[in-house]
């Protein structure tokens, strides 16, 4: 792992165990209503300041904390076109099927290519050091997945064009 | 739109059923293959012996509006590939190019019959690639002498012409790519872009010369601006004469008709491609967060690994569980049961009878 993703990952992996400290926390504005206040944002004292984590220009992500809920963000490098379609392709790929995530979000924050939406059944029901783990994995395979799959476009794209040469001689 | 294979598998199929079947069939079928090419096959049982073809195809013109009639160097070549089965029929059937009249018996039932079926069936593509061959034959030298290299326009498919420009020593074809998807474009992009350094390497030397480029080749540059207008750039091979020497003609012209179908073809399969490798990842990457829950709510499992006879005890199925039980419980009955001497029941009696005590906690009634 390149050194500078190693500390990008970390750094993320840090704020989000601090931020990962959720707790039960009924609506204030509409009764017997439970709902994620990062996500309402009618509260203001009921959140946390977002803290935004870049590698570069092109990959980032925005941590959004409030008292029951956290909103992870991701803006996944694209160097190229058909890097970018790979992303965009896989990541709506995923979002369609998020529900086999649980902690999915089906549509990114604008400005982002994923977001995940992690309230305190989640971290109830989950082991929080492990849904932390899932999350900064979760990061890494998808750099290696894109960069894999553009490794095989063109490998692939190279092999045919060598077949249909070799039909000429 | 051509095809791969020169022969229809269609119609390759329906004349082989006609040749081997034992009694004479009737048939009348009507088939179209990519949405502008359509054959109808006619057998009748009362005239067992011809079956009848007819054929209309988009022609290759030079942006001209399509003629109805075949050039008659078409009709010599069609009439070359199997002369002594086939012929062609005046007047045409309506609606049709070209009517073939097959007598099959004249086949023998042998190996050699599939081979001349699918010679047969593979007239469209000679009709196809016998104008384009015709047309690089006869360019005019006069303007070559003159030094005007005046692109040909080809079209047998109004959203993709080509064009080819004869030059003194090579013989350049011209393709403006066009897709209808963003994303397909991009694919095809960095496939053109793959043919380029391919068709560059030393193993593809003697292939004809490939370059792509965003922007039109100078050799297009007075065409009209719908022409020169394309979202995946030009593509263009130089022919030289070793290409086009004997049979390697009819495998360059196939292969230049064909190179639309190739890419778009390379495009589709690419998207599978992806596809299915998502479909794949999406399940590796599921797996860890199936994992957080399991471990939560199964935590014991994981507590008993230490000890091998009691995780193996653990992980047994029930009925095996009882089983074991029963005879553990077997073994210790075995165990504890009292080994019988005889006469000792009358001693133990007699000596080691422990005497009787009144408990404390027993009363004594006051009188």
């Amino acid at each position: 792992m390149a050194n500078s993703l190693r500390l990008y990952l970390t750094c993320i992996r840090n704020t989000l165990e601090a931020a990962m400290c959720l707790q039960n926390f009924p609506c204030q504005e509409v009764e017997r209503h439970n709902k994620p206040e990062v996500e309402l944002k009618t509260s203001p004292e009921l959140l946390l300041n977002p803290v935004l984590i870049c590698r570069n220009e092109a990959e980032k992500c925005l941590i959004e904390t409030s008292i029951n809920s956290l909103r992870i963000s991701l803006k996944v490098k694209q160097a190229d076109e058909l890097e970018n379609i790979l992303t965009k392709k896989f990541l709506r790929f995923l979002s369609m099927r998020a529900e086999a995530f649980q902690v999915l979000r089906r549509k990114p924050v604008q400005g982002y290519d994923i977001s995940f939406l992690i309230t305190n059944y989640h971290c109830e029901e989950m082991q929080k050091q492990k849904l932390i783990d899932f999350i900064v994995q979760f990061m890494e395979d998808i750099d290696k997945e894109i960069s894999e799959l553009k490794l095989s476009v063109n490998t692939r794209g190279r092999l045919v064009a060598t077949e249909f040469l070799k039909q000429f001689i | 739109m051509a095809c791969f294979e020169r022969a229809s598998p269609a119609l390759k199929e329906i004349l082989l059923k006609i040749h081997g079947a034992e009694r004479p069939m009737e048939v009348d079928h009507h088939l179209h293959e990519f949405g502008s090419v359509h054959y109808h096959v006619q057998c009748s049982a009362s005239d067992p012996v011809y079956t009848y073809i007819s054929i209309s195809t988009p022609l290759l013109s030079r942006g001209l509006p399509l003629s109805s009639e075949l050039p008659k160097h078409t009709l010599e070549m069609v009439k070359n590939i199997c002369p002594n089965v086939m012929e062609t029929m005046e007047p045409l059937k309506e609606g049709f190019q070209l009517t073939l009249k097959l007598n099959l018996s004249r086949i023998p039932h042998s190996k050699a019959s599939t081979k001349t079926i699918t010679d047969i069936s593979s007239v469209q593509a000679v009709i196809l690639s016998s104008q384009l061959k015709e047309i690089l034959k006869n360019v005019d030298s006069h303007e070559i002498s003159r030094g005007i290299y005046k692109p040909i326009k080809l079209v047998y498919h109004p959203r993709e012409p080509f064009f080819v420009i004869k030059q003194p020593t090579k013989i350049a074809a011209i393709f403006p790519m066009r897709f209808k998807e963003p994303e397909d474009v991009i694919i095809a992009t960095a496939f053109l872009q793959e043919l380029m350094d391919v068709g560059s390497s030393k193993a593809c030397a003697k292939a004809p010369h490939c370059t792509w480029s965003p922007i039109p080749p100078p050799e297009l540059r007075g065409e009209p601006i719908e022409d020169l207008s394309t979202n995946c750039g030009f593509v263009s091979f130089d022919i030289m004469s070793r290409h086009v020497k004997g049979k390697k003609l009819d495998k360059t012209v196939w292969n230049l008709l064909n190179f639309y179908a190739f890419v778009k073809y390379h495009v589709k399969s690419t998207r599978g491609f992806i596809q299915r490798r998502m479909r794949m990842r999406l399940d590796r990457l599921v797996q860890p967060l199936k994992n957080v829950e399991i471990e939560e709510d199964q935590p014991m499992k994981t507590t008993a690994k230490g000890c091998t006879p009691m995780s193996k005890w653990i992980s047994a199925s029930k009925s095996k569980i009882a089983e074991r039980k029963h005879e553990f419980t077997k073994k210790i009955k075995r165990l504890r049961s009292r080994i019988k001497i005889h006469g000792f029941g009358r001693f133990r009696r007699r000596w080691l009878k422990i005497p009787r005590f009144s408990p404390v906690t027993r009363y004594m009634k006051l009188e």
